[in-house]
């Protein structure tokens, strides 16, 4: 199991160059079968990234340009009048596949951008009063635009918290700039990916991640941290027990894909930034400085 | 308040409005501190507060405007005036009061924001306060309790938020005012009680109560209706017998022909207030700087008396006390400094008038004075002194049969028939029933009409006991008249009249000697119901504990106290005293704070490894807070390599027992231990950068 995870990490690395944190956090959203949010500039290979994933796990993939004239139907499906058969007949959208490539999502309209997370949310679009679920495993990633960006819609926190993770990918070390300078075309590379994994191969790997073992230490950790981001005077609002729950089930597949049964303290670590950095709300702060302080205040072995 | 009005609007905290629904918390508590006064207050007061509130309500109800600056002036001036109107006298200490409870009430009608709600809070603090100026019973001091509650309870309603519910704004005050209790008590132990630095009078218009500074027929009958304490005594070693509990407050010498008084009483004032007289007895009295006698007192107690609004004391004869502002007269009675205002507590030493008969005469001043008789009038005691006389009696024998005529012929009675011009005459050979000072008054007219010196002596007589003899309550229907007569080589002599008519009533006391006739009336008979008499009796016995270890608590008794605390008062002591409580206070709610804060002990394997890190810190590598075991295992691997191993074992053998299976982490606890009972990693001799150079 361990063989294809590394396989797995390693293939994207071909891809993605340089960027093997984001990719294996990237992987330990999906084993936490939660959605990812990729925020970045444009061109710094988010999508590659999506593509990459769903060549690697063997999944389904679609991908969707959010436009601002984007209607929820063009997402989720609609129902067309057949003339041949005098039926209706639903028409899938490309919610319908196993890995969904939201880009600029927040390029939308609020009205779109929550048709697509209440799917994310209940893994299922009820269409002309008929519940459909949606293929299995089901998960997004979705890029944004840095929101100063103009024309853009901005996610309220409730939908942010949709996602397990928000990530953003950063320039390329100067080594991995110029093995691409050098190299060829990253998409002449990712046509060459073979699937490591099948789709009951990716389930079980999901299903692993909930037999990580947290100790009562770490979980004193884990609530410690809770704790701090409620009660710290720069926060303006903590984590939720949702977050707190993400927290730990994000950590526990960061665990398993370094080959480990139960949790320390670093899987909490290494998750947080990219777990908690777009739940806490600071007072008009960056999040992602809070959570980095906040890792350095809370003790790991005693409050 | 015009100071409130002038900005309004500005920005600080204290200049926000103030919370709409403390409002109402403001008003019960103005109330509850005014509510007291407007038994002193005018009425007019009450309704000038009812007027600012109502306007104020109608302001938080929307329908009117604050006033504006005309209409509060105008509230100002009227106020102004009907002080004005009201008091005559400016400096006394109910102007004062009520020029507060004014400027309390004119607050109301632009209470506005957070400041103009503390600034009535703070002053009805002081209002509350002002209370105990006029009483300080038990009722008063919970009363007192209750209003400081409301009004903490007021300021607690001004934080906003909910803050204003009534189970919130009382809980807070009722917290706040129990941790203060603590410090309240110490206070009162150990402050300092500094004298007034000025006075205010008090207003001594008020009627006085109990015995007044002339007698005349009538007077003491009145007296025997009321059943307030007068006095209460408690005594330092032995008690005198019942019939000798006279308790002397004036001696009236002068007689008109149907009052008797004491016509130097007020020149005396007059001097005292001046501050020459301290030393100086009712006119003639050359002898008042008596030296004390060399026998021993027979009695020494503790009077405490219920404020009479006039300056004499009460006390057996031959009285001496070294409280401050009371001195003696040269009749042998006691006066404070001024109108006794408000419950006074003196203490006293009396000696037997045996131990100090004078053989000297009287001089011939006090014996013109003792001899006054008006002109003319009541010609049939004149008469019969003359006949006792040219039969060639003596003074005593004199008054013997005086006292023996009173004994066969005369009735003692509370309601004696009214008494025409010659009052004398026509209680002794017409009515012949009387009350104390009809026997007092025709008796020193008799002897006086004899040539005998003689004198009239009001005061209380008897008393009754409280809880098992441990103090004597003396009520004002133990009010009481006798005589004194002069003999020579004996002195003043107390002669009782009464005593000759109504034995009963000096040994058991009036109600025994009217009973009949005794508190008739009262408007509820309760003195005849037994359980109500004894309960009265508890109460006073409570108040009388309250007053004597409460109100009393003057200087002396707090040097007293201190003294028996400390052994000896110093500063250091006192200090230590202060401190020591509120460190030990301190201490305690540092230890509290500390073990609150200190969560659920930690697992064994935590401490373990701290124990580690702190022996790593001591070798120069603390770990910081947020470093996780395997990033701090790592950073000691690359900075110092010697010690890079073992701590990387450490590490492990931690994270498997603190983090890993359950199963095995016993073995691996087993493991820390051992592996930490060999590492003592040394200082870092040096920085690595200094060795290469």
């Amino acid at each position: 199991m361990q063989k294809i995870i590394s396989a797995i990490v390693a293939d994207i690395g071909k891809v993605l160059l340089g960027k093997e944190h984001q990719v294996k956090l990237a992987l330990a959203c999906l084993l936490a079968r939660g959605h990812l949010l990729i925020e970045d500039l444009p061109g710094m290979g988010k999508t590659t990234l999506a593509h990459a994933l769903a060549q690697v796990l063997g999944l389904s993939y679609k991908r969707v340009q959010f436009t601002s004239d984007m209607l929820p139907a063009d997402i989720l499906g609609v129902s067309i009048f057949e003339r041949e058969s005098g039926q209706f007949r639903f028409h899938e959208g490309p919610v319908f596949s196993q890995l969904l490539l939201a880009d600029e999502i927040n390029r939308s309209s609020p009205k779109t951008q929550s048709a697509l997370l209440e799917a994310m949310e209940e893994r299922q679009v009820s269409i002309d009063g008929e519940t459909r679920p949606l293929p299995e495993p089901f998960f997004v990633i979705a890029t944004q635009n840095p929101l100063q960006q103009s024309g853009t819609f901005v996610l309220p926190e409730s939908q942010l918290d949709r996602f397990l993770m928000r990530i953003s990918l950063g320039y390329p070390t100067r080594e991995a700039e110029r093995a691409l300078f050098q190299g060829v075309d990253p998409r002449a590379q990712l046509a060459q990916l073979k699937p490591r994994i099948n789709s009951e191969g990716l389930k079980k790997l999901q299903s692993l991640v909930g037999q990580v073992k947290a100790s009562d230490s770490l979980l004193d950790y884990l609530e410690r941290l809770v704790q701090h981001s409620r009660h710290s005077p720069e926060c303006a609002v903590g984590l939720s027990p949702r977050g707190a729950l993400a927290l730990l089930h994000a950590a526990r597949a960061w665990a398993l894909i370094h080959n480990r049964g139960h949790l320390l303290p670093e899987d909490l670590q290494a998750v947080l930034p990219a777990v908690a950095g777009h739940r806490l709300q600071t007072d008009g702060g960056d999040g992602a400085q809070l959570v980095e302080r906040m890792m350095h205040q809370v003790d790991i072995i005693a409050a | 308040m015009i100071q409130g009005s002038a900005n309004p609007h500005g920005h600080s905290q204290l200049q926000t409005l103030l919370p709409r629904e403390s409002l109402l918390w403001i008003f019960a508590a103005q109330l509850a501190v005014l509510l007291p006064h407007f038994a002193h207050l005018p009425l007019w007061l009450l309704g000038a507060w009812t007027v600012a509130v109502y306007w104020r309500l109608e302001v938080y109800r929307g329908r009117r405007e604050i006033p504006g600056r005309l209409v509060k002036l105008l509230a100002v001036s009227l106020a102004v005036l009907g002080l004005v109107l009201t008091y005559r006298r400016w400096f006394a200490l109910e102007p004062m009061v009520a020029l507060l409870a004014v400027s309390f009430t004119l607050k109301n009608i632009e209470l506005v924001s957070r400041r103009d709600a503390l600034l009535s809070l703070m002053l009805a603090y002081f209002l509350a306060a002002t209370l105990f100026v006029f009483e300080q019973t038990i009722p008063y001091a919970l009363y007192g309790m209750l209003c400081v509650v409301l009004i903490t309870a007021a300021l607690a309603a001004q934080q906003g938020k909910g803050s204003a519910r009534p189970g919130r704004a009382l809980g807070l005050s009722a917290k706040l005012l129990a941790q203060a209790v603590p410090v309240m008590l110490l206070l009162f132990v150990v402050m300092p009680r500094l004298g007034p630095l000025w006075a205010v009078p008090q207003n001594s218009a008020k009627a006085s109560t109990g015995i007044s500074d002339s007698m005349s027929p009538g007077d003491f009958s009145e007296l025997s209706k009321s059943d307030k304490p007068a006095l209460r005594i408690s005594f330092d070693g032995p008690l005198p017998p019942p019939e000798q509990r006279y308790w002397r407050g004036l001696v009236y010498t002068h007689f008109d022909g149907r009052r008797w008084s004491e016509p130097d009483l007020e020149q005396y004032y007059a001097s005292w207030r001046r501050g020459r007289g301290r030393s100086q007895g009712v006119s003639g009295a050359a002898e008042s700087e008596q030296t004390l006698p060399a026998v021993g007192p027979r009695y020494r107690y503790q009077v405490i008396q219920e404020a009479s609004h006039s300056p004499w004391l009460f006390s057996l004869a031959r009285p001496h006390s070294e409280t401050e502002g009371v001195s003696a007269t040269g009749d042998d009675t006691l006066v404070y400094r001024m109108p006794v205002a408000s419950r006074l507590a003196y203490d006293v030493r009396s000696w037997p008038r045996e131990s100090l008969a004078r053989d000297e005469p009287l001089s011939a001043a006090e014996e013109r004075r003792h001899l006054q008789l008006p002109g003319s009038g009541n010609p049939e005691a004149r008469a019969w002194a003359q006949a006792r006389l040219a039969e060639g009696m003596g003074a005593e024998q004199i008054s013997t049969a005086l006292l023996d005529l009173y004994h066969r012929n005369f009735t003692y009675t509370l309601r004696p028939p009214a008494l025409g011009r010659d009052s004398v005459d026509e209680f002794l050979f017409s009515t012949r029933q009387g009350f104390c000072e009809h026997f007092a008054s025709s008796y020193v007219f008799t002897m006086r009409a004899a040539g005998v010196p003689a004198r009239v002596v009001a005061g209380y007589q008897g008393g009754e006991w409280v809880e098992q003899q441990e103090y004597l309550l003396v009520r004002q229907y133990d009010a009481h008249a006798w005589a004194e007569i002069w003999l020579p080589g004996r002195g003043w002599v107390r002669v009782d009249p009464t005593a000759a008519v109504a034995p009963e009533r000096i040994r058991d006391g009036l109600q025994t000697a009217a009973a009949e006739e005794f508190m008739q009336d009262a408007l509820l008979p309760l003195h005849k119901i037994a359980l109500v008499t004894r309960l009265r009796l508890q109460w006073d016995m409570i108040n009388y504990r309250w007053y004597q270890t409460v109100v009393s608590f003057d200087r002396e008794r707090q040097e007293g106290l201190l003294t028996r605390l400390l052994g000896e008062v110093s500063p250091l002591r006192l200090a230590l005293l202060l401190g020591l409580p509120v460190l030990l206070a301190l201490a305690a709610l540092l230890l509290w704070l500390h073990l609150s804060s200190r969560g659920p002990a930690l697992p064994t394997v935590s401490r373990l490894y701290l124990r580690f890190c702190r022996r790593m810190a001591r070798a120069g590598f603390a770990r910081n807070p947020g470093e996780a075991p395997g990033d701090y295992a790592r950073r000691i691997e690359r900075e110092v390599p010697r010690l890079g191993p073992m701590a990387r074992q450490i590490t492990l053998a931690y994270e498997r027992a603190a983090y890993g299976d359950s199963g095995s982490s016993a073995a691996a606890e087993r493991q820390l231990r051992r592996l930490l009972r060999g590492f003592w990693p040394r200082r870092r001799a040096r920085p690595t950068s200094v060795q290469s150079v």
